[in-house]
């Protein structure tokens, strides 16, 4: 039968793309035509209408519509239909569904209107008909599980049997629901979580103090925060960090943070501030001594000129970013403020502050004692000299992009040298063959020569000094007292034609690093030392052994990142030799495996730990404790 | 040391009081936790609060002193327990709070 009507009925609508598509992807549309027909019939059938033999389909088609109509809730099965270009769909049904998309869209019409009332209950007759209707919002109803008699609201559940529940048993099943869903995307962000306080140097054993709790929430109901009130000036700078980091400093929150008797304000983001918002932060808080202005975007010359006038008492400004100030209006405030200046600090100043303007800072600022400058592309090496003229300097940060000659370096340590305690120089490095850019032994030397008040030095990034001159400099007749701070990271020579690095080492290696713990060691607390990769597994094992005696009181931050010959045994050490060591850094040192950290210690980065990057103390796990837990994964 | 210390001596718990005058009765090892009222409490400075066991908080209120009270017990007890969850703070007393720990030093 059904192979005569398919031979029978060979209808064909126009050709189009689609029919192309469902012909190309094995879609018969006369197979779907067929199952639609057989359904028809058997409803047709139920409902008690014979219907001969089927020959006519056309007919079947209409005379079952007109039956099953008001019947079966037709709705999921006419898409399908209205796909196929049908010829004999009756008018009929045409119209109704006319209708119907008419109605709903009065419907939604009407919602739009209305702002979303549900209270026009002539909607969907057809389908109230087929089905018991939901109630709407407004009317009563029994909960589906409790049976009491509660108002449908829109927020009402639907129960497991497709009927509306209460309230409370709603809130039930939402429970179970959230239950059953939660801990998959939850268990991703704890743990994400997690790893980026350990980042953040949070142990993460124990609560949080409360203040950095109590800092949390501030920050997290910061719109709905009208002021601070007496807040002592260490908790604003905390709140502030706090903010930047949440990305929540802005204009209005700006003003929680203004008050007449401040001295000073810590904005670590300015990013979301206008010039108007820092001349209202200058009249404020006129008695400001110290201003923190991180990524001053928007601090233009009416903004510096504004705080030349009004700050009469500022003496340490830190500016990054504002690249908007030109240098005649840098001139303008150092002529005005210049002589009390104590502390200034840029960075990121792309073009403005050049070396007129440095050497007019040096004629006006006289009392400079710290000065950072860092990423400020106009610096040029003529500026050098100017620099060494400041005899009050006891604080010096560089970073500058130009090539700059070491002899004028060498000068300036003879010059200003004996004053200075902090000495940062990074990226000091020569592009030239000759090497008489950027740092070299000879530098070295005049550092070990001149400086006897360092505590933090600074020379990163650089491939011209040798072992041999960083031993010389940290050598015993050098009159410095230990450092406190050493960064010597990224000593080392890069050639892509010679991966494994010259022959003779070029950074600190050996003798370098032994010499410089030999030195400072009694008191240094902070040690960087990644990527020197020349310091061999033997230089680790002499310093941080602990049968020689050796100890590093006061050693809290190491970092030995990409120092390839540091394995397990030379962490055990320094655990050993560090007893108040904080962070352990030992990103890419494969050596290192199966460490068991005593407690109160982050060992952040080592490749192979099994679980996780980091590494955090067990409770109660000693030092001992620690070693032995190792030695025995070790014999495994 | 021993000669001038209190007759009533150190006591497993010690009061607190706000300056409302609620007054809580707390755990030394607990309150000892902030910085604060350790050094108070501190039997070698012969301090009013280390002989009577009792220290009297003139600028905390009873409310925002529940609520320190609550983190000390909090942190004690989860001392060595991992990921703990902050403590729930009610937004509208948090600055009061955070003035509150940071004289305390907690």
């Amino acid at each position: 039968m059904s192979g005569r009507r398919t031979g029978g009925r060979n209808i064909r609508g126009p050709h189009s793309a689609l029919t192309d598509f469902l012909a190309a992807n094995n879609i018969s549309a006369a197979q779907i035509r067929a199952d639609y027909n057989d359904r028809v019939r058997q409803a047709a059938q139920q409902n008690g209408t014979t219907n001969g033999d089927g020959t006519n389909a056309p007919e079947v088609q209409a005379e079952g519509e007109e039956v099953t109509a008001p019947a079966a809730a037709p709705a999921p099965e006419e898409p399908e239909e209205d796909e196929f270009p049908v010829v004999d769909t009756s008018r009929k049904r045409k119209r109704k569904s006319d209708g119907k998309a008419k109605e709903k869209a009065k419907k939604k019409a009407k919602k739009v209107k209305k702002g979303g009332s549900h209270d026009d209950s002539d909607f969907d007759i057809d389908r109230d008909m087929y089905k018991k209707a939901k109630k709407l919002p407004g009317q009563m109803e029994n909960c589906e599980i409790c049976e009491k008699r509660f108002t449908v609201t829109p927020y009402s559940k639907t129960g497991p049997d497709g009927g509306l529940l209460c309230s409370p048993c709603g809130r039930e099943i939402a429970k179970d629901a959230k239950k059953e869903q939660k801990p998959k995307p939850n268990q991703g962000r704890k743990r994400r979580k997690a790893e980026s306080d350990r980042l953040d140097h949070r142990v993460n054993r124990g609560t949080r103090s409360l203040v950095e709790t109590c800092i949390d929430v501030v920050a997290k109901h910061h719109a709905d925060v009208d002021g601070l009130g007496e807040l002592p000036r260490s908790l604003l700078n905390k709140l502030s960090m706090i903010f930047s980091k949440k990305r929540v400093l802005n204009p209005k929150t700006l003003r929680m943070f203004l008050k007449s008797g401040l001295d000073g304000l810590e904005l670590h983001d300015c990013a979301n501030l206008e010039a108007e918002d820092y001349k209202l932060m200058f009249a404020t808080i006129p008695l400001g001594e110290s201003f923190v202005l991180k990524n001053a975007g928007q601090f233009k010359n009416e903004t510096m000129d504004y705080m030349a006038q009004k700050s009469k008492k500022l003496q340490h400004l830190k500016l990054y970013a504002a690249n908007l100030v030109s240098d005649k209006s840098w001139c303008n405030f150092f002529g005005l403020r210049g002589e009390n200046l104590k502390s200034l600090q840029l960075e990121w100043m792309d073009d403005s502050f050049s070396d007129d303007t440095i050497k007019y800072m040096t004629e006006t600022c006289p009392n400079l004692s710290r000065l950072k400058l860092k990423h400020c592309r106009k610096v040029t090496a003529s500026s050098i000299p100017q620099i060494a003229t400041l005899s009050n300097l006891q604080h010096l940060s560089l970073e500058l992009t130009c090539d700059l000659p070491c002899e004028r370096f060498i000068d300036l340590v003879s010059k200003i040298g004996a004053n200075l305690s902090t000495l940062s120089l990074a990226r000091f490095s020569g592009t030239d063959d000759e090497g008489l850019n950027g740092a070299n032994d000879l530098f070295l030397e005049a550092i070990h020569n001149n400086c006897n008040k360092l505590q933090k030095l600074r020379l990163s990034y650089n491939d011209a000094c040798s072992d041999a001159g960083f031993a010389f400099l940290f050598s015993e007749d050098w009159k410095n007292p230990p450092m406190l701070v050493v960064d010597l990271s990224s000593t080392r020579d890069i050639d892509n034609a010679n991966p494994t690095g010259p022959e003779e080492a070029i950074g600190l290696a050996s003798e370098g690093f032994k010499a410089l713990m030999k030195h400072s060691g009694s008191k240094l607390r902070n040690l960087n030392i990644s990527s020197c990769r020349h310091i061999p597994h033997k230089a680790f094992m002499d310093v941080f052994d602990p049968s020689s005696g050796a100890e590093y009181p006061e050693l809290r931050n190491i970092d030995l990142s990409f120092c390839g010959a540091v394995d397990t045994v030379t962490v055990a050490g320094i655990f050993k030799t560090c007893p108040k060591l904080e962070r352990l850094v030992a990103f890419g040192c494969f050596g290192v495996e199966g460490v068991v950290v005593p407690s109160g210690v982050l060992l952040i980065g080592a490749p192979k730990a099994q679980d996780e990057i980091v590494q955090v103390g067990m409770g109660g796990v000693s030092v001992d404790m620690a070693l032995g837990g190792m030695l025995e994964k070790s014999q495994e | 040391m021993t000669s001038n210390a209190p007759p009533s001596g150190q006591t497993d718990y010690v009061t607190l009081v706000s300056c409302d005058g609620f007054e809580f009765k707390v755990q030394r090892s607990s309150a000892e936790i902030a910085e604060a009222i350790r050094r108070m409490l501190d039997p070698r400075t012969g301090f009013y609060e280390a002989i009577h066991n009792r220290c009297e908080f003139s600028d905390i209120t009873g409310l925002v002193l529940e609520k320190v009270v609550e983190y000390l017990y909090y942190n004690e007890k989860n001392k060595d327990a991992k990921e703990v969850p902050d403590m729930e703070i009610p937004p509208e007393m948090t600055l009061e709070v955070l003035m509150a720990a940071d004289f305390l030093n907690v």
